[in-house]
């Protein structure tokens, strides 16, 4: 196994070096520079400035040169720093990244312990009224847009009901808080979003632990076990259960870096700054030290959730357990 | 209760506010709903408005301009021009000091200047300081700026904010910590930035005009328009800008009509049709004026802008000395243009109900930049007025990058939809001199008028008023008459504020202007309990 890992680790650099190249390159397609921003339409910033701007920045160097700077840096970890404010990239998303993943944690947690139990309930009875119902209401939290449903709870619980702050992160006398009070604000200010953003994404897990339940639920084994006169609730809960949720402990594997992957609509909706917004404001400015640290970032998270939901998955299944039949 | 509570307090300003002249009281703070977040909070290197804001807030420059759109000291109080134009010299008002306590002296101006010409500092501002030969301190509070050209834009050029030199000599510019923490001389102290959500400065009791009477400035960053205005039905902002529909219809609520004020005055700046000149059939003067003639600009403000603005018929508006009030807009008239057409050889030949010549259509695009639903509101008007007269536009609309750079500075357009915000002074040198056509300077038509180049060059070189205005009077009349752009119209700014602060005023300069002296009466203060 742990051979296994580390050789799986190990064909992870090539790939990442691979992901990154691709990265540089089709950001440095895009037409545009970091400067843009700055200079575009300002009457007031001639030529020669614009000239002096972009050899500072290093950006009239060669494309491949370019890559291999910033390559060079990242291999010390070293991420550069921002071309719209000038601080280290590293700050800049260890200031988002608790923000995203509190919020990401908070509606994983709550989908986890609303999608499976409503999946398997349903699973029980394929096409009975509970699985229809569940079904209906999965579906129209799928198929509404996270902003409009994000709108127009503002605009009820928010705004008509006064129930819970219409967006942000903290009040504005947040400050004289005490710490205790500073937790409870933050969580009030939270319960809109972290509610649509279960409400939305209850529909891919639960669907998952419906069929792959129902599909369970099929097997010889189960009749075996309710052959033997096992109660109900056993051959549910440790025959069928524990096997249907293999296909969720890949699911969770691969969901790793959406973890902090901020969603760029609910943060602009809720005026949340977290990592979506950086990033989504990061390729508008073509700011691509903080671009292409996310990528990376996003990259290497994905490889390791692969191989986590692999480790996990053969952790589960002693079917699938690697280098016992080959030895 | 909300509202019983709201309807109380309006009862309590018809009271007061007309007879007594209730004195300001301290306290209350203003929170300002903002799109964007700052980036940098240096004057010589903030480049977008949400900088722009801040910066102008902490920091003060030599000069400013007054409500009159005067130029008036600001730090400096007095100042003289040379006879040959050729030498500034500014007075500093006495005892100035930064918000350490530290005193301002001319040698932080001269520093300002070492840093805005310093090619390792990342400003874009430089360009403005090309023709200053040197800055000397003369003494603690004279400063004498020597020109090798003269040049009249230069007063607003030292409108730039001044920078502490005791802080920030021997730090890099682009990175310093300064950056996030500034210290300036302005009515408002830096006070905390939480990226992404909200700046706060509070007042500078050291001011030396006076301390302002709110307590607090804070920005709330709300990257969404609609949250920002939802935010404001709630009553937790209380400074922001509206859109045109917000203003005529949304907030036409008795809620808001009790707690807000709205004010509309015009912006600085202009929307229009630019033409490539290089294009035969754009080049001819004749076609232009058709397209000026047909176009119905006040049909486009009530479609578009809900009557929120006003036609342009140059490229200064109203409230600008250099408008000059002669040039009047055409009125819409499409036998006037379709005579025009015919003249220039464009007529419908074969009865499909487009003009022709030589069995081409008159067809072409017109291109306009993305995330601008006004602007593509209007080129659809536009579209359709031009139909009538018997010319296909199709609109085409590209993200802003790739608008600049794949079309715009290769001269790959047609007829391009845009606008332009400008500075106060009426310098049009990079506009419309056709010196100014080269790949990523701004005469992207290709305008070439030998005297208005010659207008353009004389009014960089005058610094007397009077004969200033007549040079850009000038200007105004031959872009309306040649045409290189059609201007369509200027639209207006739309604040809305809440009603509690007393004292605010509309002003061509802006709302803000002369927020040190907003102030709250105190049982209707709201803010009590920020930290100290």
């Amino acid at each position: 196994m742990a051979a296994y890992l580390i050789r799986r680790l190990l064909s992870m650099i090539p790939v990442l070096i691979g992901i990154t190249i691709i990265s540089f390159g089709v950001m440095k397609l895009a037409p545009g520079k970091p400067t843009d921003v700055m200079l575009d339409f300002n009457p007031k910033a001639s030529v020669e400035a614009r000239e002096r701007m972009e050899q500072l920045l290093g950006l009239n160097q060669p494309i491949h040169i370019q890559y291999l700077t910033w390559l060079r840096r990242v291999a010390t970890l070293n991420f550069d720093r921002s071309f719209r404010d000038g601080r280290p990239v590293t700050e800049i998303v260890v200031e988002r990244l608790p923000i995203t993943l509190t919020i990401n944690v908070c509606a994983l947690v709550l989908i986890l312990g609303l999608a499976i139990p409503l999946g398997v309930i349903a699973a029980v009875r394929p096409g009975g009224l509970f699985d229809r119902a569940t079904t209906v209401l999965v579906f129209i939290g799928y198929s509404t847009p996270a902003f409009w449903l994000g709108l127009l709870g503002i605009a009820w619980l928010g705004v008509a009901l006064g129930w819970v702050p219409v967006s942000g992160l903290h009040s504005l006398d947040a400050e004289s808080m005490s710490l205790v009070g500073r937790a409870l604000d933050a969580a009030h200010h939270l319960v809109l979003p972290v509610g649509i953003m279960t409400f939305v994404g209850l529909a891919g897990l639960s669907r998952y632990a419906r069929s792959s339940m129902v599909e369970v639920l099929r097997q010889d084994y189960i009749r075996t076990a309710r052959a033997k006169g096992l109660p109900e609730r056993l051959v549910l809960f440790r025959h069928g259960l524990r096997n249907a949720l293999l296909p969720i402990v890949t699911i969770l594997g691969l969901s790793l870096p959406d973890l902090i992957a901020g969603s760029v609509v609910m943060e602009t909706v809720f005026a949340i700054p977290g990592m979506g917004r950086l990033f989504y404001d990061a390729v508008m400015a073509r700011d691509q030290h903080i671009v292409m640290a996310l990528v990376t970032i996003g990259a290497v998270l994905t490889l390791l959730g692969n191989l986590l939901a692999d480790a996990a998955y053969a952790a589960a299944d002693p079917r699938i357990r690697v280098g016992k039949s080959h030895a | 209760m909300a509202i019983s509570l709201a309807l109380r307090a309006t009862v309590a300003v018809a009271e007061s506010s007309p007879t007594t002249a209730d004195a300001p009281v301290s306290g209350d703070a203003l929170v300002v709903g903002s799109i964007g977040d700052a980036s940098r909070l240096l004057p010589i290197l903030a480049t977008d408005s949400a900088s722009g804001d801040i910066v102008g807030l902490v920091f003060n420059g030599l000069l400013k301009y007054n409500e009159r759109l005067e130029v008036v000291g600001d730090l400096a109080e007095a100042w003289q021009v040379s006879e040959d134009g050729l030498t500034l010299t500014f007075t500093l008002r006495p005892n100035l000091r930064w918000q350490d306590r530290v005193p301002l002296t001319a040698e932080d101006v001269r520093f300002t200047y070492q840093k805005l010409i310093d090619p390792a500092v990342l400003t874009p501002y430089s360009s403005g300081y090309e023709l200053v030969e040197d800055v000397e301190a003369l003494d603690e509070r004279t400063v004498r700026i020597r020109y090798r050209e003269p040049f009249a834009p230069a007063l607003e050029s030292w409108m730039m904010g001044v920078i502490p030199k005791h802080l920030l000599e021997g730090e890099d510019l682009n990175t310093t910590s300064f950056l996030r923490r500034p210290v300036g001389s302005g009515p408002f102290r830096f006070r905390r930035w939480k990226t992404g959500e909200l700046i706060e400065l509070a007042a500078n009791p050291d001011y030396f005009e006076h301390r302002p009477h709110v307590d607090r400035y804070l920005t709330r960053i709300i990257p969404d328009q609609a949250t920002l205005f939802l935010e404001l039905l709630a009553g937790q902002i209380d400074l922001s800008g509206l859109t045109p529909l917000q203003y005529r219809r949304q907030t036409d609520t008795p809620r808001i009509r009790e707690s807000y004020r709205k004010f509309r005055y015009p912006s600085f700046g202009f929307t229009y049709l630019g033409y490539n000149l290089t294009d035969v059939r754009f080049a001819d003067a004749r076609i232009r004026r058709a397209f000026d003639l047909a176009l119905d600009k006040q049909a486009l403000i009530d479609g578009v802008l809900f009557g929120l603005g006003s036609v342009a018929t140059g490229p200064y508006p109203k409230e600008s000395w250099a408008y000059d009030p002669s040039v009047q807009p055409p009125s819409a008239d499409q036998e006037a243009a379709k005579r025009l057409l015919a003249e220039a050889g464009w007529i419908d030949g074969d009865g499909d109900g487009l003009l022709d010549q030589q069995g081409h259509p008159f067809r072409f695009t017109i291109m306009t930049n993305q995330g601008n639903e006004v602007r593509r509101q209007v080129a659809e008007l536009i579209q359709r007025q031009l139909r009538l007269l018997g010319v296909d536009a199709s609109i085409r609309i590209v993200e802003w990058s790739t608008f600049v750079h794949e079309f715009i500075d290769k001269r790959r357009f047609e007829v391009v939809l845009l606008g332009w915000n400008l500075s106060r002074d009426p310098d049009l040198y990079d506009l419309f001199h056709s010196s100014r056509t080269g790949p990523g300077q701004y005469n992207f038509v290709g305008y070439a008028n030998p005297e208005v180049d010659r207008l353009l060059e004389e009014g960089r070189r005058t610094f007397d008023q009077p004969a200033r205005q007549q040079i850009y009077h000038q200007v105004h009349r031959l872009l309306a008459s040649d045409q290189p752009y059609t201007f369509l119209y200027v639209a207006d700014a739309l604040p809305i504020v809440h009603a509690r602060f007393r004292n605010v005023r509309a002003t061509p300069i802006g709302i803000m202007d002369n927020v040190i002296d907003w102030h709250v009466p105190l049982p209707e203060q709201r803010y009590k309990r920020m930290a100290p």
